[in-house]
């Protein structure tokens, strides 16, 4: 019986090997395809795209009162489709799957509010910045934190793979308790319902938070940083890459990024650097 | 796109998925050490408490059974604290844990004493031993020898499970994996190597666990699956 | 101002709960096929046969769910350059889970019917696949259906860890409202009671068929506990 169990644990073992085996032989080719389509070229030939959508994150992604996705990425990722003339395919993912699904070839461009940093352009390329955000500290009137230092001794939620969770921990002092969710929501549900005495996230999704619950008196707290986001895509696709460049100049010119940006968080678009 | 495999960021953090897997073998072996001497007090109230009690146990035992663990933890986590009862997010994943391993371990140890023949219990008190006393030495000890290996197996189950207690932010293998993945964007190589850690804790907890078995009960019966 | 928790958003868990039975329902019948197969595998004469289908339960067994969705999402469309939807890959994890599952059962059913019956019937001088197909399976089906219902609540039960993942499940639909309405203390225990109403009927079954069925073998069933 001891010798049937080793066996079995050893072909366990094994396909588990079998299966990382294959990968080194067949190289999995999601940006471009057999024969050297590009991203882009297949895009347009089959006249469909596929964009993150993440509905958890207020005001970039939400759940409209249908079920729906709304949100200013949603708009976005909406009117770049548009505008590309195909179909567009939405593809819900939370906040650590954002990255993790362009680089699988679930999507073919990631917009979620995905804000430009280096650590992440080691994996996958930025397109032209086409919105800014700031990512905050905020908490109830009763959660006394004026300042990265007061964070000493407090429980912070931060959400995974996101910029607050590579900003926040650098200026939180040793002993401060971080909480860590994969998504947004559990994030500002652990806020509300107390279990922490601040969270990290955007200035827009604090606001956001704030508005809709006032009786928790949800309020900003201090500033960690600023930053631009962007769209992404995977490393290869350079000439999707630089058609969506073209696109964010066009609409930083005529107002339609302007408008939605100012449509879901009510404050102007600042004038957009190029990358 | 060329996917290269890095298992190097894997090799890199290879302390921290270590750290990770013994908060597992903690929380799970915890739960396990409360869960089951509430599950002994849950079985033994089962068979001799009022209907009242009974009924209650049933309810509990039923609705732990047929409600999944990632949302009972949920409840514990973000519902209680408008009720005012706040607990740290590992304390609910212990306690989660065990409220639910209890109520499994519970039935299986009533199944265990339901196994017993009641001649023994009826000869037990009539040859003067104590209620108490019949209860642990006709009654628990053989249903713990019968119960065993269901036990032995709950306990896997509920490690293998505990990975849910991520969602709610506690600290376990999972959690760790999480972040670690979410930092280094090597998604598939944590997560692989992380499977390949639950299984072999999985494989070690079932062989400490059988040679626990011949250790606690040398004259029993060895007629139990692998 | 956050939701008030109305028609709109019940309606919107509700449609979570059909995922959640349309998922279960999938998985058990794609697995039901697969460990149908891992059963007759186990059954064979063919030693490595019975050594593969033994790892592969090991494997699935001694692995969390969570994980064994983790790596059929962000795996495969690594693995084969497949554009794998959440859909796709959330149905094969739980396939293949159930198949696991199933095929150990179904295994140890027919390894419940006594020896005495493939004996005798070998003395008869039946085949082995006609005993098997004629003499043993209608027995080992009659020991393999309560641990099989009993088995179809851990799989509804299981499919709440798609939830992780993002897939719109009962359990993902609850937070997406909660998310929006703000109300955990109405929601969660809502969103427990439906499983609820859904997973005690079939165990209720279960135990019903086991007392019925008159099986008085232990362990196939009771063993299979699960969170």
């Amino acid at each position: 019986m001891e010798r049937r169990n080793l066996l079995t644990a050893g072909t366990a073992a094994g396909l588990l090997a079998a299966a990382m085996a294959t990968p080194a032989a067949a190289q999995g080719t999601a940006g471009s395809t057999a024969g050297g389509l590009s991203t882009l070229d297949r895009i347009q030939r089959n006249k469909k795209v596929a964009i993150t959508a993440e509905v958890d994150s207020p005001p970039f992604g939400i759940l409209d009162s249908d079920g729906k996705p709304d949100g200013s990425e949603i708009a976005t990722a909406r009117q770049l489709a548009k505008d590309l003339g195909v179909e567009l395919e939405f593809v819900q993912v939370n906040a650590t799957q954002r990255i993790p699904a362009l680089l699988a070839g679930r999507v073919d461009i990631a917009i979620s509010s995905l804000s430009i940093t280096t650590e992440r352009a080691k994996v996958a390329a930025f397109c032209a910045p086409h919105g800014a955000l700031s990512i905050v500290v905020c908490g109830p009137k009763s959660s006394a934190i004026a300042n990265a230092a007061d964070m000493a001794g407090k429980r912070i939620a931060l959400t995974r793979a996101t910029l607050e969770e590579a900003t926040v921990p650098k200026v939180a002092p040793p002993d401060t308790k971080l909480v860590y969710f994969d998504d947004i929501g559990p994030t500002i549900q652990a806020l509300l319902s107390g279990q922490v005495d601040g969270a990290g996230m955007s200035a827009f999704a604090a606001k956001s938070v704030a508005d809709r619950n006032p009786t928790a008196g949800i309020e900003v707290k201090f500033t960690v940083t600023t930053a631009y986001y962007s769209a992404m895509v995977r490393q290869a696709d350079e000439s999707l890459r630089h058609w969506i460049d073209t696109w964010v100049f066009v609409n930083s010119h005529n107002g339609v990024l302007a408008g939605i940006y100012e449509k879901y968080t009510g404050v102007k678009l600042p004038p957009l650097p190029a990358i | 796109m060329d996917y290269v495999f890095q298992f190097g960021a894997v090799w890199d953090h290879r302390w921290d998925l270590l750290d990770g897997a013994w908060l597992t073998l903690r929380l799970s072996g915890g739960a396990f050490v409360i869960g089951l001497w509430l599950a002994g007090m849950l079985a033994y109230a089962r068979e001799t408490a009022p209907s009242a009690v009974r009924i209650a146990i049933g309810a509990y035992t039923e609705l732990m059974r047929n409600t999944p663990l990632l949302v009972q933890l949920f409840v514990l986590y973000f519902s209680l604290p408008s009720l005012g009862i706040r607990l740290d997010a590992d304390a609910v994943a212990l306690i989660g844990l065990t409220l639910n391993f209890a109520a499994y371990g519970g039935e299986i140890l009533r199944g265990g004493m339901l196994s017993i023949p009641p001649g023994q219990i009826e000869a037990a008190r009539a040859l003067g031993l104590s209620r108490w006393h019949t209860f642990r030495h006709v009654v628990l000890l053989p249903a713990l020898r019968v119960a065993y290996p269901a036990l032995a197996s709950q306990f896997v189950l509920m490690m293998l499970g505990s990975s849910v207690v991520s969602a709610i932010s506690a600290t376990d293998l999972t959690a760790i994996t999480n972040t670690l993945q979410s930092t280094t964007f090597r998604s598939f190589e944590f997560y692989f190597t992380t499977t390949g850690i639950y299984l072999l804790m999985a494989l070690l907890t079932r062989a400490i666990l059988a040679l626990g078995y011949q250790y606690l009960f040398p004259a029993a019966r060895r007629n139990a699956p692998a | 101002m956050s939701r008030g928790f109305g028609w709109h958003e019940l309606l919107y868990v509700l449609r979570g709960l059909g995922w959640t039975l349309a998922l279960s329902a999938m998985a058990l019948t794609a697995g039901g096929l697969g460990g149908l197969i891992i059963a007759l595998a186990r059954q064979s004469r063919a030693r490595l046969l019975r050594i593969v289908a033994g790892g592969f339960i090991l494997l699935l067994q001694g692995t969390p769910v969570l994980m064994q969705l983790f790596l059929a999402f962000y795996g495969l469309a690594v693995l084969t350059g497949f554009r794998m939807d959440p859909w796709p890959a959330v149905i094969l994890a739980f396939t293949l889970y159930a198949a696991a599952f199933l095929g150990e059962i179904w295994q140890g059913a027919i390894e419940a019917v006594p020896r005495t019956q493939w004996e005798a019937a070998h003395a008869l001088g039946l085949r082995r696949h006609v005993i098997l197909l004629r003499v043993v399976a209608p027995q080992a089906v009659r020991l393999a259906i309560p641990p099989t219902v009993g088995f179809l609540v851990q799989l509804v039960k299981s499919t709440a860890v798609a939830s992780i993942i993002g897939f719109v499940e009962l359990t993902r639909a609850g937070q997406l409202m909660v998310n929006v309405t703000f109300q955990p203390m109405l929601i969660y225990p809502l969103v427990a009671m439906l499983y609820f109403v859904v997973c005690w009927p079939i165990s209720l079954l279960a135990s019903w068929l086991e007392r019925r069925l008159d099986v008085g073998r232990r362990p196939v069933g009771r063993m299979l506990g699960g969170t």
